[in-house]
């Protein structure tokens, strides 16, 4: 993934290369750059988590890759998308309509809005069927059972009569994924597939997606905001702060040698399971920047228990640390001089950007 | 279980709230009737954090508002600070209420947005004629600085900072107990974070007593001392988080606790699996209501409802094949 910025055009290398992707969005104040220089890759039957807090970015991204944003978004002139070696941006309409859904699918956080509710299930899964396979409608019943049946969904022939409000949301969920894997995609992007659901069916969601993609060979990009969820389900890990990726590693480096430091207080602020009850929080104060209004340098500088001088001069870029392993600060988490400058920061009782260290961990105080 | 009874509730002097045998019934369409909780009972100790958790569907928000008698309960018995609040009429009930607050999950859209913060935090001692001297204090507490937010609308704050006006709002009316309905679900981790931390402050300052209602299992285990497990209307276990969160025995519990997922990469997937759906609270299974998606499902299980029983210190389990 590091030799992205090296070599752009490197061909059917990957499956998905994205170099330089920046979107904007022009809103009353001001042009608000959501997503900033992200370049990324993904190798066939690899699952890359997207992880980020709301405002990071991470929806942005895939709905840039897939090319579905609204008319108030501007992609820069830098940004590239070469999907098995294609520019899906330099795609006719006609061709983009057999592309998506065909060769990327999607499947979105809420189903009762991703799926037409005066429409029957049938209705809505053998479309796309007859459209991109060119089945007739009696084959494409055929597969339609077939596909509801591998999701899960109990009497499938029945169920293609019903509207999605006769299903419960975890059936809807199975629903739009059979609707996704239906014409085979080599990709598939789940944006927050399991949000809005229960933990039990959540748990089944995950599962189901982790073995189509051991029968199917497909890629995922799984967007989460849930570092418990990317833990489990994805090969690498992306994290997002305000537009740009902090730090991407393999899961098991990202989770135990963590680099960034915002990575690191989000892994702090979890509740986890395994701690006795009352366990205080790690709290980070304060929270993302305004987009329209970016603070000089690293972008989680503010909010940095680290912070130097440095830090606000410039912006850290994401360098490697190792093959699997990137990472955009100047003072990563586990190196000397992140603990040079803890102490100073320490001694000083403040950041160099001015956060106080004493309000950083006590409960509830900062501004927030 | 998803079973009823009574054995879990102690004879404390210092108890806040008692809820018995709550039964909360709407009506619906054709003559049917929605069972949303069908006989929970829990009590809250005062300074205590009580949460109940369970899915979408299972009577903990139900729970929580028939408590505030938001609507009354269809039946059961709901004694806050010794009164009974089923049994009050609508002024005598508004005045004990001002000593159980709420707060909501969605804390922009449960204020009210032409409203500055300062109106919104005096409203409740403005309605009662108190002085209103202490809502900058109160303001101060919850982190924010009212030189800066008096003036403003909800809008001008981000999802976490409403929270802690909604927070203002409650304590400013000096309450004995609040009901948190899932009030960090609609927040990011690093907010949730700050203001679970803050909840825990507030208690010790204003020496509170906390009804906490989630679904996420590892901020109730957080924040709670005690936990009640809910499945579609009825009780399944009840236990301080460290005994439940080590040794489950309701198979519901359990398999709730193996379906999160864990930050660790290293914790591979668990193979537990519940099959089945949630039955409809329109027509819920006899007997014990979780049978039907239970591993452990007998005959038994669907002729007899288990009841309450002790299973270990303060562990109470509502099974008839508890693990």
């Amino acid at each position: 993934m590091t030799d992205t910025i090296t070599q752009p055009n490197s061909g059917p290398h990957h499956l998905l290369q994205v170099s330089h992707l920046s979107t904007s969005f022009a809103t009353t104040h001001g042009s608000l750059r959501a997503v900033d220089d992200v370049s990324l890759t993904l190798d066939r039957g690899e699952t890359l988590g997207v992880v980020g807090e709301s405002g990071s970015g991470k929806s942005v991204l895939v709905r840039t890759i897939m090319n579905i944003l609204g008319r108030n978004a501007s992609i820069s002139d830098e940004t590239k998308v070469l999907f098995n070696g294609r520019d899906t941006r330099a795609l006719t309409r006609a061709e983009a309509r057999h592309f998506w859904g065909r060769e990327i699918a999607m499947v979105f956080q809420d189903p009762m809005t991703s799926l037409n509710p005066v429409r029957r299930i049938s209705r809505q899964i053998v479309e796309p069927i007859r459209y991109h396979l060119g089945l007739d409608e009696k084959a494409a019943i055929e597969l339609a059972v077939e596909l509801l049946d591998r999701v899960g969904i109990p009497e499938p022939r029945q169920r293609l009569n019903n509207y999605p409000h006769e299903l419960s949301g975890g059936m809807r969920q199975r629903v739009t994924i059979a609707i996704a894997i239906s014409c085979r995609p080599k990709l598939l992007v789940a944006d927050e597939p399991t949000t809005a659901l229960d933990v039990t069916v959540q748990k089944q969601i995950l599962d189901l997606l982790a073995e189509l993609q051991t029968e199917t060979g497909m890629s995922m990009i799984m967007i989460t905001h849930d570092l418990g969820v990317v833990a489990g389900y994805a090969d690498r890990i992306a994290v997002m702060y305000s537009g740009r990726i902090i730090e991407r590693a393999d899961a098991i480096g990202l989770f135990e040698s963590t680099r960034h430091p915002y990575t690191e207080a989000l892994l702090r602020s979890i509740p986890r399971i395994e701690d006795p009850s009352h366990t205080p929080l790690r709290v980070t104060s304060g929270r993302p920047p305004n987009p329209l209004s970016l603070p000089p340098g690293c972008r989680f500088s503010p909010r940095c228990r680290y912070a130097q001088p440095p830090c606000t001069e410039q912006e850290p870029a994401l360098t490697p640390a190792s093959v699997t392993h990137e990472y955009a600060c100047f003072f990563p988490v586990g190196s000397p001089e992140n603990l040079e400058a803890l102490a100073a920061n320490e001694a000083a009782r403040a950041t160099s950007t001015g956060l106080e260290l004493a309000t950083a961990t006590t409960a509830g105080a900062g501004a927030v | 279980m998803a079973g009823t009874g009574t054995a879990h509730l102690r004879d404390a002097d210092d108890t806040v709230l008692r809820v018995e045998n709550l039964v909360v019934e709407f009506p619906a369409p054709k003559g049917r009737t929605v069972h949303a909780v069908s006989g929970v009972s829990f009590d809250v100790r005062a300074g205590e954090t009580v949460g109940l958790v369970g899915e979408s569907g299972c009577g903990k928000s139900t729970t929580g508002r028939a408590v505030m008698q938001l609507p009354s309960p269809t039946s059961g018995s709901v004694r806050f600070g010794g009164v009974e609040l089923t049994a009050l009429d609508d002024e005598e009930l508004r005045r004990t209420r001002t000593k159980l607050q709420m707060i909501f999950q969605d804390p922009i859209s449960s204020l009210n947005p032409r409203r500055k913060v300062r109106d919104i935090v005096a409203e409740g001692p403005g309605i009662w004629g108190l002085a209103d001297d202490n809502v900058d204090t109160v303001l101060e507490n919850v982190g924010l600085d009212p030189a800066v937010v008096s003036d403003r609308r909800p809008h001008e704050f981000s999802g976490g900072q409403c929270q802690r006006i909604c927070i203002a709002r409650a304590l400013v009316m000096d309450p004995r107990m609040i009901i948190c309905d899932e009030p960090v679900s609609a927040l990011d981790v690093s907010i949730q974070a700050q203001i679970l931390n803050l909840l825990e402050a507030m208690k010790e300052r204003y020496g509170l007593t906390l009804l906490f209602i989630a679904h996420d299992l590892a901020v109730v285990k957080n924040i709670s001392d005690r936990v009640v497990v809910m499945y579609l209307g009825k009780m399944c276990e009840v236990a301080p988080p460290d005994t439940l969160f080590a040794a489950p025995r309701h198979p519901y519990t359990q398999l709730l606790l193996t379906s999160i997922p864990v930050p660790d990469p290293r914790r591979g997937r668990s193979d537990r699996r519940i099959t089945g759906e949630l039955p409809s609270p329109l027509d819920p299974p006899s007997g014990c209501r979780f049978r039907t998606r239970c591993p452990r499902a007998s005959e038994r299980c669907a002729a007899e409802e288990p009841q309450m029983r002790a299973i270990g210190d303060d562990h109470f389990v509502a099974c008839h094949f508890p693990d």
